[in-house]
């Protein structure tokens, strides 16, 4: 795409220039190699320190040239006479996911012809909630605040320009796809602003910021269903869907424009795509890939992954084309919205972690709990703790209470049927002794009992000498029944990688378009930046991968 | 030395009768129990050396996916064989070992579903 032949350097925003500097490409291997070579033979000119030295800095990049390459093996030569089938079409989309199929569907109705190839099955996605900004009911000030407020939330590691990709065309990208679910006969409603609890205070008084909330749901049925059923409204206009047909190799010209990909069945044959306009991957992230979390979050080690068969293979397919990855320190996403009520999951009741134990300043959000549970023991797990009276005494805090009686249904003890949750992974107890209670939520009872009595002191001296709790929000567990939510924290998604501009392009290692090669969705960079995905805006995850996977393919149509 | 020995034969001998009893409830692993209704290591593996590695396509080739979904249509909690992550088209593998012990791969994120895999 780029037709900028003049020497001259671009100019290039902030984060695009760190990311070029200090991320992972081809390139960036080999110059740190150069890099290692030449401190050896400064050392070795007498910085003057001990001869020592230069095996330990050789020993440091050959640990990062290893992981580099581990990860990410260099894809074998398939040659013409191992190619069983060879098809072509505009645009071709690896990943039928929540970006991959409107991407699909929105270069089908630009008027291209679109493939789109899976790894599994079915089309597959998780969650429920997609948002976007109703942009005719919100104020700029308040859409620039909210966009500040992200880059706040991202720690100030993301793409500004992205972030306002999303927030003035996540509107029109959610509504339209709320349509077209429904038009594959999905189970879809717009919510409007109403559940974005977590927005209060961005906007200024008397400024408007409203949303377009899409909800797949209630559970067990998740946007994975609705994904099923606007992958039928694009088969219906003409999308051809490729089912276990992963994709393993990009095809690439000399010049370096990525012209189709190789894809292999379940018999073993490989199959060529060809594109004429262009290639959009869209296929996830790398949770179940040990090697990558290891490199990029080590902090991953001891929690569960949600999905499976997230392996990242659209980073090695990315990388060898020449993209860049986001340097190390990836954004993470863990969650539990089944245990117990999504909307009690940010309230400050008294928390203990595995062993009973309280551990935190209860006033920290989930999403961010996992960072106080990282070890082998706990794994993610804590326990939200209140008693009797939590109607009242919590009638202010965060979110939206269950009565008692609502909130059976995450309760595995109760009988009956139990709507609108996962009834396989609802993890509330009710008990009338502490001792009890605690050997529900798994914890040792002693501990748990010392804990609780510790925690009712210091909520009648009003005083959190342990964690710093404010006085308001330490309300103590003194009446049976006593309650429990035993939250697990484990990996939703990963959701950093690789580097691209505000037409979903991905840039190579100096910066330059790699024609003929987009990327959507979780595996793609600059969106996040943070420790973990912000819960700022309810939704954002899928609300981002339909609105770019939706402009990605209208653009790539386009070309 | 010969000491040394005598134990490591007391060992292999000990876990043999272990491995024994236990295989006598039930628990044969699916390559013997295979093997039992006359399908080889080349049935699977190929006659090529090295052997093949044994994609999912190989298991379909005798064990329909619908039809064993619609033959367990009735377990409970879940009809493991058409489930909500994929379809019918789960991987055999993901829970049906062949020369280790079968494991139970929904257990570990849905806890109470304590399904004995064979």
């Amino acid at each position: 795409m780029s037709k900028d032949h003049s020497q001259k350097k671009q100019e290039v925003d902030q984060y695009t220039a760190n990311v070029l500097q200090n991320g992972i490409s081809r390139r960036t291997f080999l110059s740190r190699m150069a890099v290692g070579t030449g401190g050896l033979a400064v050392a070795g000119l007498g910085v003057g320190t001990a001869s020592a030295d230069p095996l330990v800095v050789g020993q440091q990049y050959a640990e990062i040239g290893g992981a580099t390459l581990g990860f990410m093996p260099k894809p074998k030569e398939i040659s013409d006479a191992e190619i069983a089938s060879t098809q072509t079409f505009d645009v071709v989309v690896v990943g039928a996911g929540a970006s991959g199929v409107p991407a699909a569907l929105s270069a089908r109705e630009s008027g291209a012809s679109v493939a789109c190839l899976q790894k599994q099955a079915t089309a597959i996605s998780q969650g429920n909630t997609g948002s976007g900004i109703d942009l005719k009911n919100s104020d700029k000030s308040a859409i620039e605040a909210l966009v500040n407020r992200l880059m706040a939330d991202n720690q100030h590691r993301s793409h500004p320009g992205l972030l306002r990709e999303w927030a003035y065309n996540s509107g029109e990208a959610v509504t339209w796809v709320i349509d077209r679910i429904k038009k594959g006969g999905g189970q879809v409603v717009d919510q409007g602003t109403g559940p974005q609890h977590g927005i209060h205070g961005i906007a200024d008084k008397g400024d408007r910021l409203n949303f377009v909330t899409s909800f797949c749901g209630p559970k067990p049925y998740t946007t994975g269903d609705g994904m099923r059923a606007l992958a039928k409204t694009a088969e219906k206009a003409g999308v051809k869907f490729f089912y276990n047909m992963p994709a393993k190799q990009l095809i690439q010209e000399k010049s370096g424009k990525v012209v189709g990909v190789i894809a292999q069945d379940r018999d073993g044959k490989y199959h060529k795509y060809m594109a004429k306009k262009g290639v959009i991957l869209s296929a996830g992230d790398y949770q179940n890939n040990k090697a990558m979390c290891d490199f990029f979050i080590p902090d991953l080690k001891n929690f569960e992954r949600k999905q499976q068969d997230r392996m990242g293979d659209g980073f090695a397919m990315a990388y060898w084309a020449g993209g860049v990855i986001e340097p190390v320190g990836h954004t993470k996403m863990l969650h539990d919205f089944d245990a117990g009520p999504a909307s009690m999951c940010d309230m400050p009741f008294l928390a203990v972690n595995r062993k009973g134990e309280r551990f935190v300043n209860e006033t920290v959000e989930m999403s961010l709990m996992n960072n106080y549970l990282k070890d082998e023991v706990n794994q993610g797990h804590y326990s939200q703790v209140f008693d009797a009276d939590y109607m009242t005494t919590a009638k202010d805090w965060p979110g939206h209470l269950y009565s008692p009686e609502e909130i059976k249904v995450y309760m595995p003890e109760e009988p009956g049927e139990k709507p609108g949750v996962f009834p396989s992974i609802t993890n509330t107890y009710k008990a009338d002794t502490l001792e009890e209670l605690a050997k529900k939520l798994e914890c040792d009872p002693k501990t748990f009992v010392a804990s609780v009595k510790r925690y009712n002191e210091l909520c009648a001296k009003g005083k959190d000498e342990d964690f710093g709790k404010t006085a308001s929000r330490m309300v103590p567990v003194l009446k049976p029944p006593f309650y429990g939510i035993h939250r697990r924290m484990r990996i939703s998604t990963l959701c950093s990688g690789l580097l691209v501009n505000t037409h979903h392009q991905a840039l190579d290692a100096d910066g330059k378009e790699i024609p003929g090669l987009f990327i959507v969705g979780n595996m793609a960079a600059g969106f996040y930046g943070g420790v973990d995905y912000p819960l700022t805006v309810f939704g954002l995850s899928l609300g981002r991968c339909y609105t770019f996977g939706y402009l990605a393919g209208k653009y790539v149509a386009s070309l | 030395m010969k000491k040394f020995n005598i134990f490591n034969v007391l060992i292999v001998a000990v876990l043999t009768v272990f491995a024994g009893s236990a295989m006598a409830k039930s628990e044969m692993l699916l390559d013997q129990y295979h093997f039992s209704k006359g399908v080889k290591c080349a049935s699977c593996h190929g006659d090529a050396q090295p052997r093949e590695a044994v994609t999912m396509m190989k298991c379909v080739q005798c064990h329909n996916t619908k039809k064993l979904a619609e033959k367990t249509k009735d377990m409970k909690p879940t009809n493991v064989h058409n489930n909500r992550h994929f379809g019918t088209e789960t991987k055999c593998l993901s829970c049906h070992k062949i020369h280790q012990k079968s494991e139970n791969a929904c257990v570990s994120c849905h806890p109470r579903w304590n399904f004995i895999v064979p």
